[in-house]
């Protein structure tokens, strides 16, 4: 979300080494559903309809489950 | 011969005669279904109708009257100046922020955002600007937190798919505030009420006093007490030093002959004149004879709290002030006419004089009818003067300091002086709502614990607790009066539910049909009083006000006039009301002990429905009902047309009530509308609680507020910090007409579980149960437990922020704990969270909290402030929201998921407080099994029946039993429901055995059971209690810095305390290397250098106050000893330490 610069030398820890797939992260938002992206520092408003909260979308990676 | 042929045919036309299809011989028609007014009342009022009228009433009049008392503000300065406030209204919630587009705000926005949900407060003003004067509209002076569902708020009065289009529950009660994104509830507080003479007795002192406390609308509280000392009666009051005689009071209120003083209070009464002599002595003896000495008197003693202004006033005149306003406050003094509070002193001494005669004659301080409710309403009315006075003495002093300076450039707007008066109107809301500390000293009320977080473990907690009264009775006090089932209660108060331990009988609950009136104007009534006959009480005197067969008329316990006709009077009052001349909230009753007709308009009073039955008939029919049931008429038509009417406690227990439409006689005055009525919300989940012993359907009150299930329609789309939720709920096949009303079927917290009660292995002993494997694995007592985690991303006031960082890279590629971190360094959503994985990859800047730093924000050094999994036991990411907060920090919710199947020691309950945790679990084919191959989801152990008499349980058994065959759900609504017998039948006709007994095979042996066995379905809930958040254990670990002994608790992962009783086991025992091992060695040994010489201790072998080495040895104590003696030494104490050979 922070478009902090990459290397740092200071920093623990690696902050966003991979620019382009960062921007592909989409958030939908809460009440109208659409696609968002989130900018640091930047107000989070849905660029549809103005609505303040916005979700995650679900991992794009297999998840599996114990079926117990 | 005509005459008999005639009567013949008479009789035979009587057989015949179709008299809307009845006949002679039918049997009297009763009121069908007269519980549907039930459903009706629900839709307008109870519940948490209370909770809304109240915040109604404060927000649409209250407001209004208390802008009219405090509409002005001028200048000192400038005496040309002044501001009126002429008019004020709340708005609907809206989103405090300027650029916003869609102004409207959600209640479930604010819970997922932490903000407020609250609308602006706004006033028109008037004002001067120079020479003219400038009228604004609109002028927003703070924002007022919106109660849920009241007028206020954007869900009222909107259909289901609105409700849903808002992710808002449609069975949510609301009545509750969101502040700051937690749900607050404004509990019911009890009092005593004001402005009613209370006469009590202390045997121990012989003191017989009257008291009153005095509330007038906005004004102070004060109490008065006329009270005997020594056989003598005098009155007292905080605002004078000393006790004043009677005699001297009633004197310098205006009754100078002692003729009068006796007949206005002892009357005609020997026995009363006898007692009360003394009293007439005494002023004598004083040399008090005219009002102006008496008030002399008084005035010596009266305390002055005043800024001494201008010359000293004569004390007559400090005594007729404090008379006036400050003693008996509530009783208007028009001019200096103090006729009325001399009547109400003399009032108040004559009840004395009566229960000195009479012990019987003292009133009940526990009787409901003396207690009043306070609501949100009221404590938001008083915190809202309290604040709008000090906003108006901020806003007086700003304009002042601006008009002081002698010349402007513009002409003064006090409008831009009033924008400038900050928030302290709406932080001093959200600080009161948030931390339930209502301490205003303007009305000497310092209260804490006022508000609570509204309980959202299960529907029914929430519920229950929008219907829960908090008493202010201490807890710690030990008479039993004010714990005790008041039977004033009945109907009003839920006798079931309350909580168990300290607080047990000092919190209550409201029954089902209850309502709590506010505040209805009382001039009409008095008015209408005066028109139905009754005579001004300062036109008599004391031989008419005591003369028999006259009473006295009382408004909200200030004395108006007398009547000679009471029950005319009332009658004809009643019957204005019901014809709907004035409130229907407003209560008449006679009192016969002391000769009075009470009438009631104040707030705070319990009032709950009854049908009016008039000549033996009840004015409800049948007629009625089907009108109802079509929907052409609802309760307040039912109101209107006098059929139904409201009796509080005081009225109920002035009327004569049929609970059953079979025992109306003539003197029968009202019918109940339905008995199970008289329990709560809580207690009405119990099927046949009539059946059970009563602590039973105590325990389950307590119990169903912990019972996993649906908590709301919105439940998957709330992030609240801990949500228990059941995966399969499913509505009980025993309801009760309560279930159905409150919704409870809808929202269900518990599952149909087939149970044998048999005893079984052995792992059943003291309740625990014995579940099925394979009902585990289809899904039986399966819950979700869903927590939150909430972060914030922090702007600093230097510049720096908070900032995401995505999973670094070490040799091997991504670490394990950042697997599931993704690009933007939240995780992913439906990923699984493993212990001590890190789901939030936050930075902080190291210099977060330098003021100093000038720098750019870009170029400052973070270091890692991750969040990390806790949990033992995995969990999934259900859902990651962002979103920014009023103050705009960027807010992160993590929600995380764990699904849980009921293991060894998770708690269940059936619905009649019998309580057990699992025992053991079998797999099915151990199961014994009926000859239809049902095996059960559980077995409980028959010894939990005879000492816990729960008769309840098991005729819920059978008419589940009895309702799973003939597929149809069985009613065990209180004092009705579905009768054994007919479930019996049912049973029967199904083949089954009328007891509910079937024939068991052993699923071990293969061989049939010996005896036969109660088996069918129990309704039972899951307790929130669950092995996994309580086992704990520990070999080594941590210790606490201070002490180095190990950390307390399961969330420090700390040790297993050998407490005190365990020490004296042990020392009993003898064993002393245990106790050594226990306390010391495996705790906080440490190994310390003393001086045999000083007894004090040194290090490495030296001991620095002796300067040697010589005599120094080492030993082994505890640390925290060691540290006990370096605290003493601190405190100026040497210990020393003797040593010896061990």
């Amino acid at each position: 979300m922070n478009s902090a610069p990459v290397a740092n030398g200071s920093n623990p820890g690696g902050a966003y080494n991979n620019q382009a797939a960062r921007q592909d992260m989409e958030y939908l938002c809460a009440d109208c559903g659409a696609k968002n992206e989130i900018r640091s520092r930047e107000p989070i408003r849905c660029r549809e309809c103005g609505h303040r909260i916005m979700y995650k979308k679900r991992t794009k990676r297999m998840v599996q489950f114990e079926a117990r | 011969m005509a005459v008999d042929h005639e009567s013949e045919e008479d009789w035979q036309n009587a057989e015949r005669t179709n008299w809307r299809g009845l006949t002679l011989t039918d049997p009297i028609k009763t009121i069908q279904d007269k519980w549907l007014l039930l459903p009706a009342f629900l839709k307008v009022k109870g519940l948490v109708k209370q909770h809304i009228d109240s915040f109604n009433y404060f927000v649409d009049v209250d407001i209004k009257n208390i802008l009219k008392a405090n509409n002005k503000v001028t200048s000192d300065v400038d005496p040309r100046f002044w501001l009126k406030y002429t008019d004020i209204h709340v708005a609907f919630p809206d989103r405090n922020e300027p650029s916003a587009l869609d102004k409207q705000l959600t209640p479930h926005e604010c819970r997922l955002r932490d903000i407020t949900y609250s609308g602006q407060i706004l006033v028109t003003i008037q004002y001067t600007r120079g020479k003219t004067i400038v009228r604004r509209a609109n002028v927003c002076i703070g924002r007022l937190p919106i109660m849920l569902r009241s007028n206020k708020c954007v869900l009222t009065g909107r259909s289901e798919a609105d409700l849903a289009r808002m992710n808002e529950c449609p069975l949510d009660p609301g009545g509750y505030f969101i502040v700051k994104g937690t749900e607050k509830v404004i509990l019911v507080q009890e009092q005593l009420s004001k402005n009613r003479i209370i006469v009590e007795v202390d045997p121990v002192k012989a003191v017989v006093q009257a008291s009153c406390t005095s509330s007038t609308h906005g004004g102070l509280k004060s109490k008065t007490y006329v009270a005997t000392k020594k056989g003598k009666i005098y009155l007292r009051h905080n605002s004078i030093h000393e006790d004043v005689p009677i005699a001297i009071a009633l004197k310098a209120l205006g009754i100078q002959s002692d003729k009068e003083i006796l007949l206005i209070t002892a009357g005609n009464t020997e026995a009363y004149k006898a007692t009360f002599s003394p009293n007439l002595e005494e002023a004598a003896k004083l040399g008090i004879f005219t009002q102006h000495q008496a008030l002399e008197w008084i005035g010596s003693r009266v305390k002055v709290n005043r800024k001494v202004i201008g010359p000293r006033r004569p004390s007559w005149e400090e005594a007729l002030e404090a008379l006036a306003t400050i003693v008996l406050a509530h009783v208007p003094v028009n001019g200096l006419d103090f006729r009325a509070k001399a009547i109400f002193v003399a009032t108040m001494t004559r009840r004395v004089l009566m229960a000195m005669e009479d012990e019987s004659m003292v009133d009940d301080r526990d009787y409901v009818g003396n207690k009043r409710l306070e609501l949100a309403g009221q404590l938001l009315a008083l915190l809202f003067e309290d604040l709008f006075k000090t906003f108006n003495t901020n806003l007086k002093s700003a304009i002042d300091k601006v008009l002081k300076k002698p010349s402007r450039t513009s002409e003064f707007d006090a409008f831009n002086t009033m924008q400038f008066q900050g928030d302290h109107i709406t932080s001093g809301f959200v600080r009161a709502i948030s931390t339930g500390n209502w301490s205003l000293k303007r009305f000497k009320m310092d209260r804490a614990g006022v508000t609570h977080v509204l309980s959202r473990l299960s529907f029914i907690s929430a519920l229950g607790m929008m219907t829960r009264i908090s008493s202010q009775f201490e807890k710690t006090r030990k008479v039993s009066g004010p714990r005790a089932l008041q039977p004033s209660q009945w109907g009003m108060l839920c006798p079931s539910d309350t909580p168990e331990g300290e607080a047990c009988g000092l919190v209550k609950n409201l029954a089902l049909m209850t309502h709590i009136t506010t505040d209805v104007e009382e001039e009409p009534i008095i008015k209408i009083a005066f028109m139905l006959g009754v005579e001004d009480i300062s036109l008599a005197t004391g031989s008419e006000i005591y003369s028999p067969g006259t009473f006295v008329v009382n408004v909200n316990g200030s004395i108006i006039g007398l009547t000679r006709y009471p029950t005319r009077f009332v009658s004809s009052f009643r019957r204005l009301r019901r014809a709907g001349r004035f409130s229907e909230f407003v209560s008449v009753y006679i009192n016969h002990h002391h000769r009075t007709v009470h009438i009631a308009s104040d707030g705070g009073r319990i009032c709950r429905p009854m049908i009016i039955v008039e000549s033996g008939q009840p004015r409800v029919s049948s007629k009625h009902i089907t009108q109802l049931k079509n929907g052409a008429i609802n309760f307040d038509d039912f109101l209107h047309r006098g059929l139904v009417e409201y009796l509080d406690v005081n009225e109920e227990n002035d009327s004569y009530i049929a609970l059953y439409e079979q025992d109306i006689v003539a003197s029968t005055t009202h019918l109940e509308i339905e008995p199970f009525t008289l329990l709560g919300a809580v207690a009405g989940l119990i099927p046949y609680p009539h059946h059970n012993q009563s602590p039973r359907n105590t325990y389950q009150c307590a119990m169903g507020k912990q019972a996993i299930g649906a908590i709301g329609y919105n439940q998957l789309n709330r992030i609240d910090t801990l949500l228990y939720l059941s995966v399969y709920p499913q509505q009980p096949m025993v309801k009760t007409k309560t279930i159905e009303l409150i919704g409870y079927d809808r929202l269900p917290a518990g599952q149909n579980a087939t149970v044998a009660v048999m005893s079984y292995s052995g792992y059943d002993i003291e309740d625990a149960l014995i579940l099925n494997k394979a009902s585990l694995d289809r899904g039986y007592g399966r819950c979700q437990v869903l927590r939150k985690n909430a972060t914030l991303l922090r702007k600093y006031p230097n510049g720096t922020f908070d900032r995401l960082a995505d999973a670094p890279n070490d040799e091997t590629g991504k670490m394990k704990k950042y697997d599931i971190i993704e690009e933007d360094g939240l995780a992913g959503v439906g990923e699984r969270v493993d212990p001590g994985d890190i789901y939030i990859n936050k930075q902080t800047p190291t210099n977060a909290n330098d003021n100093s730093f000038t720098g750019q924000a870009s170029t400052v050094p973070y270091k890692n402030a991750p969040m990390t999994y806790k949990s033992p036991v995995a969990g999934y990411i259900d859902k990651v929201m962002i979103t920014d907060t009023e103050n705009d920090q960027t807010l992160l919710k993590v929600l995380i998921r764990q699904t849980r199947r009921p293991e060894l020691g998770d708690k269940f309950s059936s619905r009649h407080g019998q309580k057990g945790v699992c025992g053991l679990i079998v797999n099915q084919e151990d199961m014994p099994f009926n000859d239809q191959g049902i095996v059960p989801d559980t077995i409980m152990n028959p010894h939990g029946f005879p000492s816990r008499m729960t008769v309840g349980k098991m005729i819920e058994l059978l008419a589940g039993k009895a309702g799973v065959l003939a597929g149809k759900l069985q009613y065990g609504t209180a004092f009705g429901g579905s009768k054994v017998e007919d479930m019996s039948r049912i049973l029967i006709e199904n083949g089954f055995s009328y007891a509910g007994k079937d024939m068991l095979t052993s699923g071990i042996t293969g061989e049939s059971m010996e005896a036969y066995v109660y088996f069918g379905p129990i309704y039972y809930q899951k307790l929130k209690h669950m092995v996994m958040d309580k086992m704990h254990a520990r070999a080594r670990g941590p210790r606490a810095t201070l002490t180095r002994q190990p950390t307390e608790g399961r969330s420090r992962e700390g040790g297993l305390r050998l407490g005190e009783m365990e020490r004296d086991c042990l020392i009993g025992y003898g064993a002393t290397q245990l106790l050594l091992e226990r306390l010391m060695i495996s705790s906080d040994k440490f190994e310390v250098n003393a001086c045999q010489e000083c007894g004090l201790m040194g290090y490495n072998g030296w001991c620095p106050y002796c300067k040697s080495s010589k005599k120094m040895s080492q030993l082994t104590i505890p640390y925290a000893a060691k540290l006990l003696f370096q605290e003493l030494m601190a405190m100026n104490v040497i210990p020393r330490l003797v040593l010896d050979d061990a």
